[in-house]
């Protein structure tokens, strides 16, 4: 579970402050698909980056797994984004100097997992998003579908407990958009809480829960909406 | 196109400037090293008198004993014996000058109390050296062949021992003593530069005597002989004659003076007929029992053998050489890695439709202008680095020399600045060959695939 | 470690690992090579001296009147010099420590077989000791009235008995008994008597050349020829030396028909002794420095670049769980392997310039001990050009690969 008490976030530059955040409260339980919309420049990445632990927030209380990850050091937080978050991102962001196997490979060799492990686990990731018989390719000989199906496969193959995802779809057409959700919900199905922002409402629907941002501030409101929705299925 | 491109390059040399400063820094520092080695050996390489140089011959003849060894050059074979010395100069060898040098040393002084002696390195000759050598003259003139033949007391000073004994005034007719004799001032020479002081065979730098007299008035005051002798095995001590002994030098096989002779043109042809005959000559005599033969070694000949001899300079010069290649390959590594940042925007105007053509010409400035920064702070490198060496030189002669004697195998001239200019731009232009292949080989399309 | 990754980064730049690997190589090359030749013509350099050199003054008087009575001039310059307020002692002498002339021979027996052994011989008179502050170790010194005086070619005979430094008792008598042995100085000359041993002093150039500094033999000698006279060594109070110079030139000035050829301290002929060989030395390991801070700035001023490059690659790095710690051993591993190429060819090189270096000069200068040093001191240097740009990367905020485009 994760949850966040009177979180705030705050862009100092040396012209302006931009309260990216302010006071949010919210908690998502183990196993839960949530969905995060909301206008562009509204905090959606922000929220998404604290939540990941890719950045830090001057108030407010943040419990991941029941640990509270205010004042943690550098490493500490290292170590919690390689064990229990995945990432997917708008563009990917494989490194272009690694073939599929080895872009796989570079979480848990942080993880520090024996060759034999990170062979079995990088192998199964690839066979989850249907990517195997590539291995060796380089990043650039795939289309973006199947870069983000990598980029999939490298979130889950450390076996995390949360898979962030910020705009999976945006960089890609309907159908492969259609095959990457198909894919975040097979994987939620085992057990992965997922939080996914994205601008499509109709992927948004499809997640168990909807949380809105403006300017901001959160707003839960739309989780009666997602149970109605869930319920009529 | 092309100021649209200037302005892109000097846009880029300006975006990371601290990677300009090291790439140029590394060019120039590598250059002033290469530059200050090859500057050394342009001047150490270079001829004196070097319009008449070729004509200037160093006359030897094989009078060796039997058992000597073969001699492949001039470097190998012996000088020549007082008798040979003087039965040539008594030849009569149409168009040819002739001279002899030997080397002396003794103390100058004059009355005047107050200046104390001048220890002095002398030349012993004849009237035909300033003729020949085309020597400068300050005040008076050389000494006539009269003076050769009855051994007069004259001297000609150099223009720095005529500072340092007379105050730099005209001395001609003036007295100084050279040790307890007293010779005549016939003549002072102007400022006189040789890139290598050939006439004595020593081939210094910078390492000027302070007078010239007689060689018959040396012989006739017993002035010592500061010479290599090499004499054949029966004669023990061989040194023994720098002092004393001379009648029995002077009727010996020893060879020891230095023999010069002046052919211009088509005169070596029949020089070398009469040495030949000369040697026969001598044979019938029950001299030279060797075969006929004799060196005739102009000065270029001998610069070029003795240069190739090595030795320290050389050994610097490869390591300069190395120095300049890291110096290079340093600058061309960050260059690449700059100009490889560059392949998406380079995708992106290819896209929009500029053609190789511009590319190439963009970097090709950019290159060149950091060649051109290069060199002209290599240019200051060099000279900075000259100066230090000159220092070093200094301190190692421990002070004999001074800064203004070292100054002119210390210095660039215009051939060597046009030198580091072009292997700057050169050399720059070279190693940036492949970086700029790179950039221009970048296709419209590449970088525009999301990554 | 993660040796894969890395290698498959390298393989994606060849170029610039090519160049960063030849940079290194040739760097060690020079490097090593300049050491090399360093310490082969800094073997010898400097080494101490034996004596007060900074007390001693040694001047060099030459008569071009040779008519002038030496005999009498060298003891009058005697008297002179040893009047001088200052001045502790002195002695005539042929030759300098520091600037022995040559090298000289002595043998241990009177055959034409005989073994020689390298040496200077010294000359000088009952304060030659004195003046250097010499201690003796065995035997006894010279007395008065052996000093042999004169003319070079009219001496009757030449002194019967020498004294020998400390090494030179070592060099001709392994066991230790020297004292009271006979030698000869020249072949065919009279034997002489060993009659005491004194403490090292440094010879000259030419010995310290092959190691041999502190050979020496002292023979109760003064003599002269024409145009060679005495020298004389003058040992002064502490720090007065350079004040005399210009008084003891004015003494031997007085008498007339000479000239002085130089009035120096011992110290400059001690520099003069080692200046050729230090400021070339000296020279090669400024060239060195210079090298080895390119080198290095280059070094860090690629990476630093490089760096700059990847700070998306480093932000999901991050973003995946690295430390920042991961981040900076990857870079300083990458360069690590790197350098270590370069300098495995860098080694071939070496060896085969250091060979190229020893047929030049005669002298065997490879010693595997420097190369290796020189290669470790570069990965070193090359680690720390690393260290300082790929730390500050690692501060990238691992929030950039959610923010940049
Ligand atoms: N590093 C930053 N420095 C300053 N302001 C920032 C920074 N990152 C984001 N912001 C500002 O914070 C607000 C929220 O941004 P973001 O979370 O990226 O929005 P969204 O992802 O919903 O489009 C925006 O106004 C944005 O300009
Ligand atoms: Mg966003």
């Amino acid at each position: 579970m994760l949850k966040m008490e009177n979180v705030s976030k705050i862009y100092r530059t040396n012209l302006i402050e931009t309260h990216a955040l302010r006071k949010v409260d919210l908690h998502i339980g183990a196993g839960e698909f949530v969905s995060v919309t909301g206008p562009s420049g509204s905090g959606k990445t922000t929220f998404l980056n604290l939540a990941g632990l890719l950045e830090t927030f001057e108030e407010g209380d943040f419990y991941l797994d029941g640990q509270n990850v205010k004042g943690l050091s550098d490493n500490q937080l290292s170590e919690l984004r390689n064990e229990k978050i995945g990432f997917i991102f708008q563009s990917f962001n494989l490194l272009p100097e690694l073939p599929l196997f080895d872009n796989v490979d570079v979480p848990l060799r942080y993880r520090g997992f024996n060759a034999k492990e990170r062979k079995e686990r990088i192998e199964n990731a690839l066979e989850i998003v249907g990517l195997s018989s590539r291995m060796q390719h380089l990043p650039t000989q795939l289309s973006g579908g199947q870069q983000q199906r990598v980029a999939i496969a490298r979130a889950i193959a450390g076996q995390p407990k949360f898979l962030l995802a910020d705009e999976p779809t945006g960089n890609l057409d309907s159908l492969m958009a259609q095959q990457v959700m198909e894919l975040l919900e097979k994987i939620n199905q085992q057990g992965t809480t997922i939080i996914m922002v994205t601008h499509d409402e109709q992927l948004a629907r499809r997640a168990h829960r909807n949380i809105q941002i403006f300017d901001g501030q959160v707003s839960d409101l739309a989780k009666d909406q997602t149970d109605v929705l869930i319920q009529s299925e | 196109m092309f100021a649209y491109n200037a302005k892109l390059a000097f846009k880029s040399l300006n975006d990371r400037p601290s990677l300009t400063i090291l790439m140029v820094a590394a060019i120039a520092i590598g250059l002033g090293l290469f530059m200050t080695t090859l500057t050394l050996a342009h001047q150490a390489g270079k001829i004196p008198i070097p319009h008449i140089s070729q004509q200037i011959h160093l006359v030897q003849l094989d009078n060796r004993e039997v058992t000597a060894d073969d001699a492949e050059n001039f470097n190998e074979m012996v000088d020549l014996t007082y008798q040979d010395t003087n039965n040539l100069l008594n030849l009569n060898m149409a168009g040819a000058e002739q001279t002899l040098v030997w080397n002396s040393y003794g103390i100058l002084n004059v009355e005047e109390q107050n200046i104390q002696p001048l220890r002095s390195s002398i030349v012993a000759t004849n009237h035909a050296f300033f003729n020949m050598f085309e020597v400068p003259f300050l005040y008076g003139k050389a000494w006539d062949s009269d003076a050769d033949q009855f051994a007069q007391a004259v001297i000609v000073l150099t223009k720095k021992s005529n500072d340092y004994l007379f105050g730099g005034t005209n001395s001609v007719g003036q007295q100084v003593r050279l040790n307890t004799q007293v010779l005549t001032v016939i003549g002072v020479l102007d400022d006189w530069f040789l890139a290598r002081k050939f006439y004595d065979r020593s081939y210094y730098q910078a390492f000027p005597d302070q007078g010239l007299i007689p060689s018959n008035f040396a012989f006739d005051n017993n002035f010592p002989r500061n010479a290599r002798f090499d004499c054949w095995s029966t004669t023990t001590n061989p040194r023994k004659f720098t002092n004393n002994y001379l009648t029995e030098l002077k009727t010996s096989e020893c060879a020891w003076i230095t023999f010069w002779a002046k052919l211009p043109n088509n005169t070596k042809e029949d020089y070398q007929t009469q040495l030949g005959q000369y040697i026969d000559s001598q044979k019938l005599l029950g001299r030279f029992p060797r075969k006929n033969q004799y060196f005739l070694t102009n000065i270029n000949e001998q610069l070029s053998i003795i240069s190739s001899m090595g030795g320290r300079q050389q050994m610097l010069g490869v390591i300069s050489y190395m120095f300049f290649a890291v110096c290079l390959i340093n600058a061309v590594s960050i260059l690449l890695a700059k100009f490889m940042r560059r392949t998406k925007e380079v995708s992106l105007r290819r896209a929009l439709g500029a053609k190789k053509r511009t590319i190439l010409q963009q970097h090709l400035i950019e290159v060149i202008l950091i060649g051109v920064i290069g060199g002209l702070f290599g240019i200051a490198v060099t000279y900075l680095s000259l100066q230090a060496m000159l220092r070093v030189n200094l301190y190692a002669s421990d002070y004999m020399r001074t800064a203004a004697d070292l100054m002119p195998y210390h210095q660039m001239d215009w051939e060597m600045i046009m030198m580091a200019f072009s292997v700057s731009v050169g050399c720059t232009l070279l190693v940036g060959l492949y970086p700029i292949w790179r950039i221009c080989n970048v296709s419209p399309a590449s970088q525009l695939k999301a990554q | 470690m993660e040796f894969r990754p890395i290698l498959l980064s390298i393989k994606h730049n060849k170029a610039i690992a090519m160049l960063v690997i030849i940079q290194v190589a040739i760097t060690l090359t020079v490097l090593s090579g300049s050491l090399l030749m360093t310490t082969s013509t800094l073997k010898e350099w400097n080494l101490p001296s034996g004596i007060p050199h900074d007390n001693i003054i040694s001047a060099v008087p030459q008569f071009y009147d040779l008519d002038v009575d030496v005999r009498q001039s060298v003891v009058d310059d005697l008297a002179g010099i040893k009047a001088l307020p200052g001045v502790i002692n002195a002695s005539p002498v042929t030759q300098r420590p520091f600037d022995a002339q040559g090298i000289q021979k002595v043998y241990l027996d009177a055959t034409n077989e005989a073994q020689e052994y390298d040496t200077n011989i010294f000359t000088g008179d009952a304060n030659f000791h004195e003046v250097l502050q010499l201690s003796l170790i065995e035997g006894r010194l010279f007395r008065e009235n052996e000093i042999v005086t004169g003319k070079k070619d009219e001496l009757n005979a030449t002194p019967p008995i020498v004294m020998v430094s400390e090494d030179m008792a070592k060099a001709l008598f392994p066991d230790g008994d020297a004292l009271g042995k006979t030698i000869w100085l020249a072949k065919g000359a009279s034997p002489v008597e060993i009659i005491g041993i004194y403490s090292n002093f440094m010879n000259g150039e030419r010995l310290n050349y092959f190691g041999q500094s502190y050979r020496t033999v002292l023979q109760p000698l003064v003599t002269w020829q024409n145009r060679e006279d005495p020298s004389y060594l003058i040992r002064v109070e502490d720090g007065m030396a350079e004040g005399l110079l210009e008084t003891v030139r004015n003494q031997l000035y007085q008498i007339d028909g000479r000239y002085i050829n130089q009035v120096e301290v011992l110290t400059r002929t001690q520099k003069r002794m080692y200046d050729g060989r230090g400021s070339h030395a000296i020279m090669l390991l400024v060239i060195s420095i210079i090298l080895l801070l390119i080198t290095a700035f280059g070094m860090a001023g690629l990476v630093s670049f490089l760096v700059t490059q990847r700070q998306k690659q480093i932000g999901t790095r991050r973003a995946l769980g690295a430390t920042k710690w991961d981040v900076v051993r990857y870079f300083m591993l990458e360069n690590g392997i790197l350098t270590s190429i370069g300098i495995l060819t860098g080694l071939v090189l070496s060896i085969v310039f250091a060979f190229v270096l020893t047929e030049d000069s005669g002298v065997n200068i490879l010693d595997m001990s420097y190369i290796f040093a020189t290669a470790f001191f570069i990965l070193l240097i090359n680690q720390l050009a690393v260290y300082f740009p790929a730390k500050k990367a690692a501060n990238v905020e691992p929030a950039i690969v959610t923010r940049a485009a």
